[in-house]
């Protein structure tokens, strides 16, 4: 996901080891202009297991380094009923500039809603991820800027999870984290749920090791690898911070939890 | 009272006193003037089946298409104006594909059926404020066979814009006897092949010429193959099953 | 040898032309105070240095040793504020030698300042001064750029704003010691709470003319929660994909022996005073 999108263009310049990106002092900007995109921080994640989905993100929306409020939530529950999404079975998380994130999933809950109205049935979480993808390509050249996450279950009950780029490109995927502290989660993610860089210690020596074999994690354990990951990424990124708002997707609903992370 | 109801048939946007849409109702008069279609929907998928009218020795049998395809699991039967019904099968098509592009999944079977009828009812103005694209009301009624998600179903689409679901159904001009026939012979566990022989054995009671297996076609609609036109070869297996062909 | 190496800098501003930005220097983004009070003068800073959104430093020190009797709370570039103090520490105690005198604070202050007008701003160094000398006890802000505040109590650093609200609302003439270092921590915890540059601890510096008392850590309010699991990983997790053992009668092989003679080794000899 999102490779593609965040590439640095190719150039025929020097390479340089520094993160930064050029500042292209050749081609100076002409005017100040109408710049509409905001960062708001903050970080979400999603695992999926074999009977349900977990959604995670802290609930801190900043400006540079300021704090706008210590509980925006970047995980909404689409296409229930009513005001509060009464029996909704898939979560939408979005990360990145919060506006659009607003945007996107109201937009997306009125399609499902919509949909249910049209064709009579709940949507599945399979079509309602191809529709948030062409929402996403609608808006090829002026993006809603945000990384989005879709979980839910998949026809055959198993917890499913889509992750985006801001224009649109998905893939189904085990586990993924997105926003400011995606960088250090992801690798988090990467050796505690796929036991990538991890070797079976019985199997032989050296090259002869075997890599670990993931296997579907219970609940319990994502839970904690989930709020470990937030508590991490909390000691070392400015943007992380405040609360943790948790949605676990079983076949029996939507599980909503929030506890308290570190407020500096 | 001819008089008065002239005053009320041209628009077709005006209601008669007596609260009727004359132009409406002719439309449906049009298609009792068509070819008999008719539907039989069973466990294992749906059968459909028309007669052709082969007015001239040297028409080519096969350039009358009266059954046709709208995607890989849904199909049609039409009986009334054919040219009416082009239309509305590409809008049932162009649906069901924006249908699949936008979330990777086939349209429903009522779904499909209630986006015909929508464009049905645009000889008015659309829901939305759409203008009317339209100068009169379609002549034409359709037969909609599909396989979902909920299995296989036939439904009945009207150019007033209504449409129900039937477990057999007939329109066109053979249909007050045909139908008749279809309430005796139906009954809920009947196999796809038995259901071949029905419709045939139908259209032949209620066809002005010998039924051959030229100027009859049959379609089906199951799980396995979706929607699928019989071939030569498969129509004459079927008429010869039938008893006294 | 001394002073600043500039012989890179044609070809930085022959790469920097080019598009290559400048190499991102460790800020400490940080919240710094300071507040007289009746019988002395209170510094205090947070912990945490930040590189970009990054945290670098959870627990780094911005109280900055000058003499015994003055103390400096540094913000702006880490690397700036760390050989600024030392250089302008190194030079007082050559002062104070030289003079046979304690040091004043006004001297740091000035000796900060004619360095950093220098460099024009180039030494990102925003740094508050305080102290005890004969002459009382004493506060000033030093700025990047050279210019300088003399106040009863100041606020610099990201976190300036949030800290100065703090002040503004309780600050008092006349404080005693613990009023003093209260409302320093107080000004401290609201940069910790309120701005993300600025995290961590408390640290506090306490000056009066008898003594300085430095306060590492005088408030941990961000101990971090107990882990839920446990990541240790079982021996043989890692693959090796090499491995060899020396013995130690194998080690000659390793080792070449150079025969010296019998010349006199002749090394440095410390001179001592006799």
């Amino acid at each position: 996901m999102a490779s593609l999108f965040h590439a640095p263009m190719p150039s025929t310049g020097p390479g340089y080891s520094f993160s930064a990106q050029p500042t292209a002092a050749s081609a100076p900007r002409q005017h100040a202009g109408f710049y509409p995109y905001t960062d708001n921080g903050g970080s979400t994640l999603g695992i999926s297991g074999a009977t349900f989905t977990i959604l995670a993100g802290d609930t801190r929306s900043t400006s540079g380094y300021n704090i706008n409020t210590r509980h925006a939530p970047k995980l909404f529950k689409i296409g229930g009923e009513g005001p509060d999404n009464l029996n909704a079975r898939i979560v939408l998380s979005v990360v990145g500039f919060a506006a659009d994130g607003n945007a996107l999933k109201e937009r997306l809950d009125t399609v499902v809603k919509m949909y249910r109205y049209q064709h009579g049935k709940e949507i599945s979480v399979h079509a309602c991820a191809q529709r948030l993808s062409h929402i996403l390509y609608g808006k090829r050249f002026f993006p809603y800027y945000v990384t989005a996450i879709l979980g839910g279950l998949d026809e055959e009950g198993k917890g499913a999870l889509y992750s985006y780029d801001p224009v649109g490109s998905y893939e189904r995927e085990q586990c993924r984290a997105a926003g400011a502290a995606s960088s250090l989660i992801m690798p988090f993610l990467d050796n505690q749920v796929n036991l990538k860089n991890q070797y079976d210690p019985m199997s032989g020596q050296g090259l002869e090791k075997v890599q670990r074999v993931p296997e579907p994690l219970p609940k319990e354990t994502v839970e904690e690898i989930v709020r470990d990951a937030f508590t991490s990424a909390v000691e070392r990124h400015i943007e992380v911070g405040d609360g943790l708002q948790m949605m676990v997707i079983t076949k029996e609903g939507i599980e909503e939890t929030f506890s308290p992370l570190k407020e500096d | 009272m001819f008089i008065a109801r002239s005053e009320y048939d041209r628009g077709i946007n005006t209601f008669s006193p007596e609260g009727r849409l004359f132009q409406v109702e002719y439309s449906l008069e049009a298609i009792k003037l068509g070819s008999t279609a008719i539907g039989v929907a069973t466990s294992h998928g749906v059968i459909l089946g028309v007669e052709k009218r082969i007015t001239s020795s040297l028409l080519e049998t096969s350039s009358v298409e009266k059954i046709v395809e709208i995607d890989r699991h849904i199909g049609c039967a039409m009986s009334g104006l054919q040219a009416d019904a082009r239309s509305m099968v590409e809008h049932a098509r162009v649906t069901s594909q924006s249908h699949e592009f936008h979330y990777n999944e086939r349209l429903g079977v009522e779904s499909c059926t209630q986006a015909i009828c929508d464009l049905a009812l645009r000889f008015g103005e659309g829901a939305e404020g759409e203008e009317s694209i339209m100068s009169r009301p379609f002549g034409v009624a359709l037969l909609i066979a599909g396989f979902d998600e909920q299995g296989p179903s036939l439904y009945h689409a009207e150019p007033s814009g209504t449409f129900y679901r039937y477990d057999a159904k007939a329109i066109g001009s053979g249909s007050e006897g045909a139908q008749a026939e279809l309430q005796n012979e139906f009954h809920k566990s009947l196999s796809l092949g038995e259901a071949e022989v029905m419709v045939l054995k139908t259209l032949k009671q209620v066809m002005e010429e010998k039924l051959d297996s030229k100027n009859v076609q049959l379609a089906s609609v199951t799980k396995e193959k979706g929607f699928r036109i019989y071939g030569d070869e498969e129509m004459a297996g079927v008429v010869g099953r039938l008893e006294g062909n | 040898m001394p002073g600043f190496d500039f012989s890179n800098h044609p070809r930085n501003l022959a790469l920097h032309s080019r598009g290559v930005p400048l190499p991102k220097a460790t800020s400490t983004g940080t919240t710094i105070v300071g507040c007289l009070y009746s019988g002395g003068v209170v510094i205090a800073a947070d912990t945490r240095a930040t590189s970009g959104p990054i945290v670098a430093d959870k627990n780094c020190e911005k109280l900055h040793y000058i003499s015994p009797q003055i103390w400096c709370a540094g913000a702006g570039t880490a690397a700036d504020t760390e050989f600024t103090t030392a250089l302008i520490s190194s030079n007082l105690e050559l002062h104070a030698l030289s003079t046979g005198r304690k040091p004043r604070v006004v001297t740091v202050m000035t000796m900060l300042k004619q360095h950093l007008f220098r460099y024009q701003g180039h030494i990102g160094a925003y740094l508050v001064v305080a102290g005890c000398d004969p002459t009382g006890a004493h506060l000033f802000t030093v700025h990047a750029h050279g210019s300088t505040d003399k106040l009863p109590y100041v606020t610099m650093g990201s976190g300036s704003l949030a800290a100065m609200s703090v002040f503004e609302t309780q600050w008092t003439n006349e404080m005693s010691r613990d009023a003093a270092v209260k409302l320093c921590a107080e000004a401290i915890q609201a940069g910790i709470w309120n701005d993300l540059g600025s995290g961590s601890n408390v640290d506090v510096c306490v000056i009066t003319q008898e003594k300085t008392e430095l306060l590492r850590n005088y408030i941990t309010p961000n101990v971090r929660e107990k882990k839920m699991r446990d990541y240790k990983f079982a021996r043989g997790t890692t693959a090796v994909l090499d491995q060899r053992v020396i013995t130690k009668e194998e080690i000659s092989k390793y080792v070449t022996v150079q025969e010296i003679g019998d010349e006199e080794v002749v090394g440095e000899k410390m001179e001592v005073d006799s």
